[in-house]
Formats: C-alpha cells, structure tokens, sequence
C-alpha cells in the first residue's frame, strides 16, 4: 500500500472542499491554491509504484494470510485471484499522465489567480474536483469507480463553464449537460452489462474472465456492453458528433479554464481509451472503429477550425482535431502506434495548454476574441507574440519541438502497420494545422490595430508569461529527449498491443 | 469562367447566406482550404479500402470524387449542419449511437 496514491485524489478534493467554503476570503484563496497547485505536479513524482486498495484488501492469493482457514470453494477458485477493493494502479505511464496533469492544472490556476481581480473560491474548487477526478480515471482499475470519476470530471467540466462568466456560458453548459445526460447513463448501462455477465467491475478480473473462458467473449451482451462503453468514450472526450459541443465548451470557458478542460478531456479519452484496448481488443472491428472514428475527429475538427473566426473556438476545434492522432496510435494496435499516441497525448495537453493560454493573453487585454476585431498585438507584446508563435509551430510539428517527435513516430507506426495511407492524411492535416494557426496569428498580431479596439488591460501578468515559459520549456525538452516521455509509456504499450512490436 | 472561380463563387454565395459579416478573402481561402482538405482526405483514407479488394478502392474513390466535384462547395454545408443548435446535436448523436452498436453487434457477429 502507497498512501501517496490516494493523495492524488484526496489532495485536490480537500482543497477544492476548503476552496468553495472559503469563497470570498480573496487572499487566504489565493495562498492555499497556489501552496496546493504547487503539490499536484510532486505528488506523482514523490509517490512509488504500486496498488492502492480502497474499502478492501488485495486479492487472496497475495496474501496467504487472509486467505488462511478460507473454505476450498473461495481459496480453490477464481475467487482466490479476484480484486475484492477498488484497486488504484500507479506504474510509469500514470506518473508521466499526471505529473502532467498535475503541471498544466498547477500553471493554469496560477494563471487564473493572477488574471482574475478577485479570485473565486468556487472556480478554484471546480478546477481542483476536475483534477481530483481526472487522476481517478487514469489511476484506477475499477470500471464502475471509473464511471463515478467520469461524472465528476463532467461536472466540473460544466461548473468551470458556469462560473467562467463569458457570454453565452450557461446555454453552452446547459446544452453539455442535457447531452451528457443521454451519453453518461449509455455509459453506465454498458458497465452494467459488462457486470451482469462477467460479475465483476474490477478492469483485470474482467479480462481474466473472458481470457480463462469463464465468460464467452462473443456473448452478445458484451458486444453491445462494448459498443455503449465506446460511445461513451465519444462523448468523454469530445469525439465527433460530440466535437462540436466540446469545441463550444472550451470556447466558453475563460482560456485558462479552457486550458485544464482540454486536458480533462485528453486524459479521459487515454483512460477509457486504454480500457477499451485492454477489454476489447479480441473483437476484429475494435481498433478498426477506432481508427474511423479518429480519422473523422482529425477531419472534422481540422476543417471546421480554419473556418472560425473566434480564437477560442479556433484552438477548440484543433484540440478536437489532435485527439484524432492519439486515437490513431491506439487503433494501429502495435507497439510504437500506441507509444506514439500516448506520447502524442502528452504533448498535446501541452500544447494546447501552450495555445490557450498564449491566446488567452488577448482575451485578457481586450475581452474579445473575435479575430475579426482584432490585431496589433506585435506591437504591444513582442514577447508574448513569439511565445505564441512557437506554440503554433509546436502544434503543427516544427522541430525541435515536441509534437514534431510523436508526430513523426505515428508516421512510422503507420507506415510499419501498412498503412502509409495514414501517414500521408497526417502530414496534411499538420499542414492545414499550421495554416489555421498562422490565419489567426496574422490577424491578431501582424494587422494594425482597429480604431475601435479597447485596450482594457495594458499590461499582461508575470505569472501568465512564466507559465507561458513554463510550456515552452516542457515542449523543448520532449522535443530534443523524447525518450524522457516515451520510456514512461513503453511498458503499457507493449502490454496493450500484446507483443505486435 | 474556370473552375477555381466557379468554387469561389459558390463559396461567397453560400457564405452570404449563412453571415452576417462581410466576405473576405482570408474567409473565402479558409473555406477553398478546407474543402480541399476535406475531399483529399476523404480520397487518401478510401486508398485504404485496397486491404478489402483492389477493385472495391478504385470504386469507391471515383464515385466519391464524382460525387464531390458535383456537390462542392460541401463545407459550407457541413459548416451549417455542425452548428450548435441543440436539435443537431442530439440527432447526431442519437444517430451514432445507432452506428456504433450496429457496428460493434452485428459487426463482430459478421466479421
């Protein structure tokens, strides 16, 4: 047993709990969220691996102990090997995804601090329960607990949304809600099914169950649990046809909250993703849905982003589009596919990170996000306006940057899985990436400044450029030593694709 | 009239209709980019379908480029179907719910 394990998850809800209850003490909220943020990016680096067990003990056969004086019809079957507690797994791959988790959610609240004239105990506590939760998805093993989290995470989604105070907020969180409202309950009804048939909610007795032929792994309720799980994962993470309204919710959140959202909503998606994998990967058409589905993401997301006019919707849509490549890398089953899309996920939450808060610069100066209504920004930021920039070549895949590296490498997984075809749609979705980014880079800091355009704040907070600089560094580094991300995720890939290098 | 100013012309009318601002050239090119991407990347996944049969790829993707010559500009279009009107949005979702669970019941069935 690890306690450090569970402190990731009990950390962030105690401060979001001591957040809200003291909403209005401006300045004691401001100390412990920043004193609190600083421990969500140390706690996965301090804890060591293992298993937590929660509300329960490990399975029997760990420990002869327990399973002393036990009846042969409990120590003499599968009972003996069945997980009885919520089990929370922490190995390489979890310490990488919520250290940064941990990071991006750490800058954006100190971003949000230093932006916001009064900070507000209640954003603080819906970002903190977002965090909590989203570490619950990626350490856990247990499916219903899983769906427990992802409710959590959905909801701070909408509170994140709610207190943002942007026009049009509450109908987008409305909206969200009303669609979650038919997804999430699909969600649980494929749990469901998996638990009538199988007995179990714990992710490794459920595979064991279907791998030892105890259950019949083609048994038509599995098949039609299968299909509500992934529809689910559609909805988690903003797959279409649910890109539309998740572009919207980031839109509408103010963009360090937009910032942390898409990072809830990349990590949903390798979680529930990474269960699918682990599940359902027997069934012939799993990954091939995957890489429909992404490849429609990727499509869709890229094209309708060089077609908007708002900034935060712009980078929405572009988060949307990412995600397609991380699922590509899942689909393709192999190796270095999913080394490569788990890496890609990482820097993605980055880079959109990266972008949102960069772009989210102007929004602060002039409330407006309109690229029609603005420009002339080079000139009164010099150094943010390259900080951007560079976060628009790191999105695109410029080296020596970060999604250079993950791009290339679904590339070659693409071409070593046989279909280069693949490869060719990325490069130009990268492309068009680019183009999409330089549209909206040209006409907010390279066009001259409107006449009507009203400065509100002139000056940008030192916080908002560390954290810029922060972002920065992080893409430089995986970008020249990719190694220091990818050997976190070499053991769980290899594991999920089953030996197919 | 050539066929780039035949798509230009399309894309400003439909864009008219759908806005209230003006016109531009960044928009226009922003739509010209997008329906090219679109329908190259359509073309390069169908490529794909020559894991199934040769014959069923090079079908598919003249039909598909048939098709998207005679019906561009499409994004337009698709930029006006993915509004977020909420009626959209649950049809479409309701619709791959349907998608998803036939593919994945009577797919595994059938494969």
């Amino acid at each position: 047993m690890n306690p450090l394990i569970a402190l990731m998850i009990i950390v962030p809800i105690i401060c979001a709990l001591f957040l809200n209850l003291l909403h209005k003490k401006d300045r004691t909220i401001k100390a412990i969220a920043i004193v609190m943020a600083i421990t969500l990016p140390l706690l996965p680096l301090l804890a060591n691996y293992g298993l937590h067990y929660f509300g329960g003990y490990e399975p029997l056969y760990q420990n002869p102990a327990l399973s002393k004086g036990l009846p042969s019809l409990i120590t003499g079957t599968a009972l003996n090997t069945f997980h009885p507690a919520i089990t929370y797994s922490f190995q390489d791959a979890q310490k990488l995804f919520i250290f940064i988790l941990g990071l991006v959610a750490f800058l954006a609240i100190i971003v949000s601090l230093f932006e916001t004239r009064r900070p507000s105990g209640v954003y603080g506590f819906m970002m903190f329960m977002g965090v909590a939760a989203v570490s619950a998805l990626i350490l856990t093993d247990d499916i219903f607990n899983f769906y427990v989290f992802f409710e959590i995470a959905a909801l701070a989604t909408v509170g994140v949304v709610l207190v943002s105070q942007v026009k049009g907020n509450y109908e987008t969180a409305l909206k969200y809600m009303i669609l979650g409202s038919i997804a999430s309950p699909i969600l649980l009804l494929g749990i469901a099914l998996l638990l009538g048939v199988t007995g179990n909610v714990n992710i490794t007795d459920i595979i064991l169950s279907l791998k030892s032929g105890a259950v019949n792994p083609q048994n038509p309720v599995i098949l039609m649990a299968c299909g509500m799980i992934f529809f689910g994962w559609l909805y988690g993470s903003g797959l279409p046809p649910f890109h539309t309204i998740k572009s919207a919710i980031y839109s509408k959140a103010l963009p360090h909250g937009a910032a942390l959202l898409q990072a809830f909503s990349v990590f949903t998606f390798i979680a529930l993703g990474i269960i699918i994998l682990r599940i359902f990967s027997y069934l012939p058409l799993s990954q091939l849905v995957i890489i429909g589905v992404s490849l429609l993401a990727m499509i869709m997301g890229i094209t309708m982003a060089i077609l908007q006019t708002d900034l935060k919707r712009m980078i929405g849509f572009l988060a949307v589009g990412e995600l397609g490549y991380i699922g590509l890398g899942l689909g393709l089953g192999t190796a270095l596919g999913i080394t490569a899309g788990l890496f890609q996920a990482v820097n993605e939450v980055v880079i959109t990170a990266f972008l949102f808060i960069g772009f989210g610069t102007i929004y602060y100066q002039s409330g407006e996000s309109d690229i029609r209504k603005l420009g002339g920004f080079m000139v009164k930021n010099p150094k943010v306006a390259l900080l951007v920039l560079l976060s628009g070549f790191a999105m695109a895949g410029v080296p020596p940057l970060n999604a250079f590296q993950s791009k290339l490498m679904l590339i070659q997984a693409s071409v070593q899985a046989g279909l280069p075809e693949l490869g060719v749609i990325m490069i130009l979705l990268s492309i068009v990436t680019f183009m999409t980014f330089m549209k909206a880079f040209h006409a907010v800091y390279m066009r001259p400044q409107p006449s009507d355009l009203e400065i509100k704040n002139d000056f940008i907070p030192k916080a908002t450029i560390l954290a810029l600089s922060i972002l920065l560094l992080v893409c430089l580094l995986l970008g020249l030593f990719p190694q220091m991300a990818t050997n976190y995720l070499q053991g769980i890939s290899t594991s999920l694709a089953g030996g197919v290098p | 009239m050539n066929i780039y100013d035949l798509i230009v012309k399309r894309i400003k009318e439909a864009q008219k209709a759908d806005s209230d601002g003006p016109v531009t050239n960044v928009s226009t090119s922003a739509m010209l980019t997008a329906e090219i991407t679109l329908i190259s990347s359509v073309l390069v996944a169908l490529i794909m379908l020559r894991l199934v049969n040769n014959v069923l790829m090079m079908v598919a993707v003249l039909v598909v480029l048939f098709t998207a010559v005679l019906a561009m500009p499409i994004m337009p279009q698709l930029k006006r179907e993915m509004n977020d009107s909420l009626y959209a949005m649950t049809f479409y979702m309701v619709l791959a719910l349907v998608i998803v669970i036939t593919l994945f019941y009577w797919g595994n069935f059938n494969v």
